[in-house]
């Protein structure tokens, strides 16, 4: 499988403190990652350098095949790659205009904004929250229209902070039922989570950060060690 | 005369449609509106550039906005009267004693109050907006607009603080416009003068106006602000 995107030396520190010093990081393309690690090791802030919303040192990064400085965050990875916050905020518009803000950001004709916007909708299951004011979803409802709100822009790398964190019961299973979509449509999906249904997903390879270093383990190391 | 008697003159010349008292009060409204209306964009762009980067120097910046808002008005008149005055280096525009002066005034005594407004507003807003927006590919210019709709309440309210501070200020006024009868004399300008004559009765009545402006624009901006709560949004 080709790889999507290869970083190295990614280090990042808070004042004195050195967060993390990642010396690889590998994500092949259509591929599923969990991120996990204990509370306040950087999970977010490694997906938010990533999706090009915090800075960080790095000594190369390759997207694609293709060479890539971080600073400042190039174009061709704003539209590669789409972070989703743990609780996505949602714009005071419209359901329908939230999940249609990237394809216009992006100029695209409005009648295919239109028509992507319905299938997204019919896919995150939001259609009954069409003439809802977004500030009245709740959490589930608002983790679905943000994953629609990302997915019509087919990104290459899809990154999740913590997208069932704070769900429960349907809400929950609603998201989870959704990634294996986003996935089979050809993204590769980073998800920094504790959920152990989410880390159970099949195909999904697990990342690990502690102690600022990144743990790789592969599918059959996984099965060997759960 | 009794003030009784001056308020009941003022309520008289109100609702006789007294021909200079209301020029009077159109004179205040057109120059306070157009020097905010020339005001608002930079205030508001620089209030959002200021909350939205991180530059060397911006804790200054801010500190500089905020003392601008306790600047006194007649300090500024007097700095506009150096400019505009004959010798001065504006002194060609001939703005001095003119309702263009006025303008000029109220946009400078306006801009920071804007400005200071509209910087707490955007810097009070959640900061997954811009964020969001962002990741989701939108331009510098998309987020501004985008990060602006979602403040729009505060910018509101900084709007309307705006115009409260420009129709109510007497000095910069008064020495820049000099209060001309009839060409640059303002509700504030006149009530100064008309009770240095000992004429209460066109004051009270002036001052009846402008109280009244400021229930009208303030009650109007907390319906807004109401329906943002009903509708679930932020003020």
């Amino acid at each position: 499988m080709s790889s999507l995107l290869i970083v190295r030396g990614l280090r990042k520190g808070h004042g004195e403190r050195l967060l993390f010093d990642i010396d690889e990081l590998t994500l092949d393309t259509a591929s599923a990652y969990v991120l996990t690690g204990a509370n306040g090791v950087g999970k977010s802030t490694l997906l938010r350098i990533l999706g090009g919303l915090e800075t960080a040192q790095v000594d190369s990064l390759v997207f694609d095949g293709q060479s890539f400085s971080l600073h400042p965050y190039p174009q061709a990875l704003r539209t590669a790659i789409v972070y989703v916050h743990q609780h996505p905020i949602m714009f005071s518009t419209s359901v329908a205009q939230n999940i249609a803000y990237g394809l216009l950001a992006r100029g695209e004709p409005k009648a295919l904004v239109k028509k992507t916007v319905e299938e997204a909708m019919a896919w995150a299951g939001v259609d009954y929250l069409r003439d809802t004011a977004p500030a009245r979803l709740s959490g589930g409802e608002k983790q679905r229209v943000a994953l629609a709100r990302a997915r019509v822009l087919r990104p290459r790398l899809l990154l999740l902070d913590e997208p069932t964190a704070n769900l429960d019961g349907s809400a929950r299973e609603g998201v989870i039922a959704l990634i294996p979509t986003l996935i089979e449509q050809g993204s590769t999906v980073v998800m920094a989570c504790h959920d152990r249904d989410l880390i159970g997903l099949p195909g999904v390879q697990r990342l690990k950060l502690r102690d600022g270093r990144l743990e790789y383990r592969s599918r059959s190391e996984r099965n060997i060690e759960p | 005369m009794t003030l009784w008697e001056a308020t009941q003159h003022a309520f008289a010349l109100l609702f006789s449609g007294d021909a200079a008292l209301w020029h009077i009060v159109w004179v205040s409204v057109k120059t306070s509106v157009i020097g905010l209306l020339l005001a608002t964009p930079p205030a508001v762009l620089l209030g959002y550039a200021i909350a939205m980067h991180r530059f060397p120097g911006r804790r200054i910046a801010v500190w500089l906005a905020q003392c601008a808002l306790s600047l006194p008005t007649v300090l500024i008149g007097l700095l506009l009267y150096l400019l505009l005055s004959r010798r001065g280096p504006l002194g060609p525009l001939e703005w001095l004693f003119s309702q263009s002066g006025i303008i000029a005034g109220q946009f400078v005594v306006g801009l920071p109050v804007l400005l200071a407004f509209t910087l707490a507003a955007v810097q009070a807003l959640d900061p997954r907006y811009a964020e969001t927006a962002r990741a989701l590919g939108a331009s510098r210019w998309r987020v501004l607009t985008t990060v602006l709709h979602e403040a729009r309440y505060g910018v509101m309210a900084a709007v309307i603080s705006g115009f409260g501070r420009v129709i109510s200020e007497v000095g910069c006024a008064l020495m820049v416009g000099g209060n001309i009868q009839g060409e640059t004399r303002t509700i504030t300008t006149a009530i100064a003068l008309e009770t240095s004559k000992g004429e209460f009765a066109q004051g009270i009545a002036l001052g009846i106006v402008l109280v009244t402006l400021a229930l009208v624009m303030n009650g109007a901006l907390m319906l807004l602000q109401g329906e943002a709560h009903t509708a679930g949004g932020r003020a």
